[in-house]
């Protein structure tokens, strides 16, 4: 553990290598990213496994003086670091293999596998940092990997707007986490995770400023993990190519906001309202973004809102106290929606089109895609036996046992949701007659599928280190020997809420099939029941027109007013000292009259002056 | 080896070039350009002795000269004398400037290659203004300082007026008048102080001042402080006094552009360290709340102005403006991290400024554009040049990383322990320049080309210098700060004990 540091090391070797050599490299600098990637991947393995033995480890040196202050930077082993390590570098490393068929033959495919490894870095650095300051720097980092990958293709103007889109929405969150570390830092006067929580524990830290700093730090997560006010983003980042959205807008990235506030949890347990507020965001995002997920035609977007969603129930787990809920459904999220997109990309990338009214009966042509998305699908569903699961069931019961009924509803309506617009979404792609013009469709190379499988099979079992029935193995090692934490471990729900949730599920996807599938009910059953709900649907709750219509505008309108003030009144102050200026000179040159007797009755009156100062003060003027 | 010349080797040095330019023929331009290049050289090369002296631990007060000069005694016998003499010296703090000051001069006679007549005055007169520059901060003494600042005036009036773009004198002349009258203001303040006190140098001005018995009495003081605020605020700018200086960005050449944003704009910074905090700490504390709010506005209305520009040098002006915002914020917190920041923004956006005015002039030169609308796409054509002026924009909003976070992130962690609510309406100032600088940047380097930029050349040759020079200095100091920090240790704890703090 004590070399934990190479890890994100290499993947930032390969973005410089790639930045300077890439364009003689050419596509063979897939092996370059490819490769150092795997490095970090069995690196991260063996620290994992060595973190199941050992204690957590820390180092850290002095980074920059500010009078006495100290700040350091370094690296951290804890359960969860050890664990995000595995699973970053394990999504990035398929990403990066799956790139080398899905970016083939693109003219900066050298590019997009530097900014893989720029981001791959950033990541890395993000999940091993031990204080909050370097956080936010590897945060802001992330931030800036997912911005050029989603304005990969930058000559479109589509993506153009949403890579500035991301860039700046995440940074009104982050702009929050800023305030929030500025604060604590005064509170506490260190950014260490440790020292905080000690200052806080020790009750250094007042109730009203740990809910005050919990809740700005919680607006960065907000950002950064797509939750609602700060969701729109996130699917218009849909822009990026495929791989990266698996990569960053679902596995990734987008649960940094989830492992923020889960490493920062003793400081949100300490304050019953920031948790709330986690909480009800969590839900409300979740359901939320699950109807809007409803409606969609764009395969990407779908998967999209229900990666909001997705994310909105991790935060609910988080606020309803539940640590290990949030963190489990972290790990099998990032497994099963990984694959989704990348299955999804695979479906793209065989018929060229992103809309799912083109596509259609697609079951039979792709082999092994259509079967990996099905497994993705019953996996987020949360059909039994799946990894999805365990970890929705961990939640719901947690949401019941934190004591919000609301909060459990909105979770279990959430989840109906969820399996109906997944298997709308099957049902659409796969079954049914080709609508759309589909005459070379084949299967992905191998370079492609093998990372789906894999990912598959994740999907499957991720699961299991975790269930009521074999053991809480990952519950219980993520607590171990934090006190902190202990309280918030795995949580035994009662049996009812996991029939309830497979009831729930299975309802949703039996509705899909009997309108999507067998084709009984008319697809038009939502619009007919009112054209107004749907509408709204289609148009994500105009969010974003009201954004336009109000921040947008606003912002604009100072400018202009500001622009008044610089032309009219700056300006006027210029025209004002000019003719001052002028002004002096014009009464000059007028006194320059040519006429000695005026110069000499000048000169007199100026002595006779001196002469009568003189006088009256006798010498010098004090 | 005498230390003790060496300040004056590197303030003067460039005046040999201007010998050599002087026995020049007018039309070689190629020699010319090589010469003003290598004129401005021995100044970088001692300024990075200096900092190599300093990082083998040897003192910078090795280097401090001084040499009597000019003394008189009023007409009362019995009064000592006043007297002016010839001092330099370097602390950290100037060192840093000083570096600086060479590094952006080398780099602008680079950029030097886009001027297209009359290169000999050009040079001659660029090269003057390297040595006011570098007198400026390393004077020790406030009379040399004001001599060698209006040096530095004389040659940005002739470099503007006459290599500048199309409304090149009208911005001349609005530089030089509001600079004069700022160097009036400036003027009287040291006659005063000179009058009351009887020297004018800084080490020992400070200690006078400081004595409760000193014949300065406190409102007196607080009126001398008002009046370095206007002085220097002219320059830095402080809103509203910033008019002239988006003239003097969008129509100065290239070099001169690229000195004047990344150099000339930081002695009004520099000026109110040294002079205003370090002078009239006291005096400095009670107008904290005022200073903080002219920085909270300076940051905001460069910020909403840039974000509504149509041209990408006038955007590049306001942003300074904001930016500057930021150096006031972390100097009215009074505090080490603040000061620290505000030092920090004075080099880290000298560093940033020059890079993106450089990349807008290799743009100029190959586009006859600056305006925003017409370079629409234009990462297709010049990728290189493209991702070099957005990894400049991220810089400039301060993305961890590079220079620009850590001196942003000092600056607000200061302001945020004395006035927490203050700094948090400046936060919108973080959210707003990255809404412009991206609105801007992707404006010019994304979507769709509006015009063929085919035959477009990318950056090339000797244009990677500069490019790569500056963006390597901003990543260092954004990845390892201590590089600027430590220096500035020693010029902190100087300043600090006189702020109470």
């Amino acid at each position: 553990m004590e070399n934990a540091w190479l890890i994100p090391l290499f993947p930032l070797i390969s973005f410089l290598i790639l930045l300077l050599f890439g364009k003689r490299l050419k596509e063979a600098s897939a092996y370059v990213g490819i490769l150092l990637t795997l490095a970090s991947l069995i690196y991260s393995i063996l620290v994992l496994f060595e973190r199941f033995s050992e204690p957590t480890y820390v180092t850290k040196f002095d980074w920059l003086t500010i009078g006495d202050f100290h700040l350091t930077a370094g690296f951290e082993v804890n359960q969860l670091n050890a664990l995000m390590l595995f699973i970053v570098s394990l999504v990035s490393f398929l990403v990066h293999t799956y790139s080398k068929g899905y970016m083939h033959g693109d003219e900066r495919f050298h590019v997009f596998y530097a900014y893989l490894g720029l981001f791959t870095f950033a990541m890395l650095g993000l999940v091993i940092s031990p204080n909050l300051l370097q956080t936010y720097i590897f945060w802001e980092l992330v931030g800036v990997g997912s911005f050029l990958l989603i304005g990969f293709y930058f000559y479109k103007e589509e993506a153009k707007a949403a890579a500035k889109k991301a860039f700046i929405m995440t940074r009104i969150g982050d702009v929050g986490l800023f305030i929030g570390m500025a604060l604590l830092f005064w509170q506490t006067k260190s950014f260490e995770y440790s020292d905080i929580f000690a200052a806080v524990d020790a009750g250094q830290v007042s109730g009203t400023m740990i809910t005050l700093t919990a809740i700005l730090i919680f607006i960065g997560a907000v950002g950064k993990s797509g939750q609602f006010p700060l969701h729109t983003w996130l699917p218009d980042a849909m822009e990026g190519p495929t791989p990266v959205s698996a990569l960053i807008h679902a596995a990734t990235m987008v649960a940094a906001g989830v492992y923020l506030v889960a490493s920062l949890f003793p400081l949100f347990s300490a304050s019953h309202t920031a948790l709330m507020t986690v909480a009800v965001i969590g839900g409300f995002t979740a359901i939320f973004a699950a109807s809007i997920g409803l409606v969609q035609t764009d395969i990407k977007r779908v998967l999209a809102y229900s990666t909001v969603s997705q994310l909105g129930y991790m935060m609910l787990a988080l606020g309803s106290a539940g640590y290990v809920a949030g963190v489990f459904h972290l790990m099998t999220h990032a497994f099963f929606k990984a694959l989704l997109f990348l299955a999804a990309g695979s479906v793209i990338h065989a018929v060229h089109t992103q809309d799912i009214e083109e596509m259609g009966g697609l079951w039979k042509k792709l082999k092994l895609t259509g079967p990996l998305f099905l497994i993705g699908t019953l996996a987020i569903s949360g059909v039994p036996l799946l990894s999805g699961f365990f970890s929705k069931d961990e939640i719901l019961a947690a949401a019941w046992e934190g004591g919000h009924p609301v909060l459990f509803v909105l979770a279990l309506v959430a989840a109906f949701f969820t399996a109906f617009y997944m298997f709308r979404l099957f049902f659409m792609v796969f079954t049914g007659e080709a609508r759309g013009n589909q005459k070379h469709v084949h299967e992905s190379p191998s370079v492609m599928t093998f990372p789906m499988i894999i990912l598959g099979v994740l999907a499957v079992v991720a699961g299991y280190v975790n269930t009521p029935w074999f053991g809480t193995f990952l519950g219980d090692w993520l607590v171990d020997g934090n006190e902190a934490l202990a309280a918030h471990g795995h949580h035994e729900g009662p049996v009812w809420i996991m029939i309830l949730a497979t009831v729930v599920s299975l309802l949703g996807i039996y509705l899909a099939w009997l309108i999507y599938g067998k084709r009984s009910v008319s697809r038009n059953w939502l619009s007919g029941s009112g054209d107004m709900l749907h509408t709204v649907l289609l148009n994500k709750y105009y969010v974003d027109e009201f954004y336009q219509l109000t921040i947008v505008a606003i912002t604009k309108g100072i400018s202009y007013f500001l622009r008044f003030i610089d032309t009219f009144l700056v300006e006027g102050i210029v025209k004002g000292i000019t003719g001052f200026v002028q002004g002096l000179g014009a009464t000059g040159s007028k006194m320059q009259s040519g006429q000695v007797q005026t110069y000499g009755a000048v000169a007199f009156i100026g002595l006779a002056l001196l002469a009568v100062i003189y006088a009256l003060t006798g010498g010098y003027l004090r | 080896m005498n230390l003790h010349a060496i300040l004056s080797i590197l303030v003067f040095s460039p005046l040999l070039g201007i010998a050599v330019l002087a026995l020049m023929p007018k039309d070689q331009e190629k020699s010319i350009k090589l010469v003003g290049f290598l004129a401005t050289l021995p100044a970088l090369l001692i300024s990075l002795a200096a900092y190599a002296h300093y990082l083998a631990g040897k003192h910078l007060s090795d280097f401090s000269v001084s040499v009597e000069w000019i003394h008189f005694r009023g007409m009362n016998v019995e009064a000592p004398y006043f007297a002016v003499n010839y001092e330099l010296a370097l602390s950290g703090f100037q060192l840093l400037l000083v570096v600086l000051t060479a590094v952006v001069a080398t780099l602008a006679s680079i950029a030097a290659r886009y001027v297209k007549k009359e290169w000999k005055g050009f040079f001659m007169l660029f090269l003057l203004l390297e040595v006011g520059m570098l007198g400026v901060f390393t004077a020790e003494n406030l009379i040399l300082f004001f001599i060698f600042f209006e040096v530095t005036l004389i040659p940005t009036f002739f470099l503007i007026g006459k290599w500048g773009y199309f409304e090149r004198e009208k911005a001349a002349y609005s530089f030089l008048i509001y600079n004069g009258l700022g160097s009036a203001v400036l003027l009287i303040v040291i006659m005063i102080l000179f009058a009351k006190t009887g020297t004018t140098n800084i080490n020992i001005l400070k200690d006078i001042l400081a004595d409760p018995s000193a014949p300065v009495s406190g409102d007196l003081k607080l009126g001398l402080l008002i009046a370095l605020l206007v002085a220097f605020g002219v320059k830095l700018p402080i809103f509203p006094l910033h008019s002239w200086m988006l003239r003097v960005h969008v129509q100065a050449p290239v070099p001169t552009v690229m000195i004047h944003s990344g150099i000339l704009l930081k002695i009004g910074a520099y000026g109110l360290i040294r002079f205003g905090m370090g002078l009239f700490p006291e005096q400095f504390d009670t107008l904290s709340t005022l200073i903080a709010v002219l920085g909270v506005i300076n940051l905001l209305y460069g910020a909403f102005l840039a974000f509504i520009q149509t041209d990408f040098k006038m955007v590049l002006a306001y942003s300074s403006i904001s930016h500057m915002g930021i150096v006031l914020i972390g100097l009215a917190a009074m505090n080490e991290a603040g000061v620290q920041g505000a030092i920090f923004q004075v080099i880290s956006h000298g560093l940033i400024s020059a890079l993106l005015f450089f990349i807008v002039g290799v743009l100029y030169e190959r586009t006859d554009t600056s305006l925003i609308g017409n370079l629409g796409g234009m990462a297709k054509g010049m990728p290189v040049a493209a991702g070099f002026l957005l990894a400049g924009a991220m810089a400039s909003l301060g993305l961890p990383g590079m220079s620009g976070f850590v001196s942003e992130f000092m600056a607000f962690l200061g302001l945020f322990k004395e006035m927490p609510w203050l700094a948090a309406v400046g936060t919108i100032g973080i959210i707003m320049t990255a809404a412009y600088l991206l609105r801007a940047v992707l404006g010019m380097t994304f979507g769709k080309s509006h015009r063929e930029f085919t035959g477009v050349v990318d950056l090339k040759g000797v244009e990677f210098v500069p490019v790569v020079v500056l963006m390597l200095l901003i990543v260092l100091i954004g990845v390892y700060p201590s590089v600027l920090s430590s220096p500035l240790q020693a010029t902190l704890e100087t300043i600090m004990p006189g702020l109470g703090g």
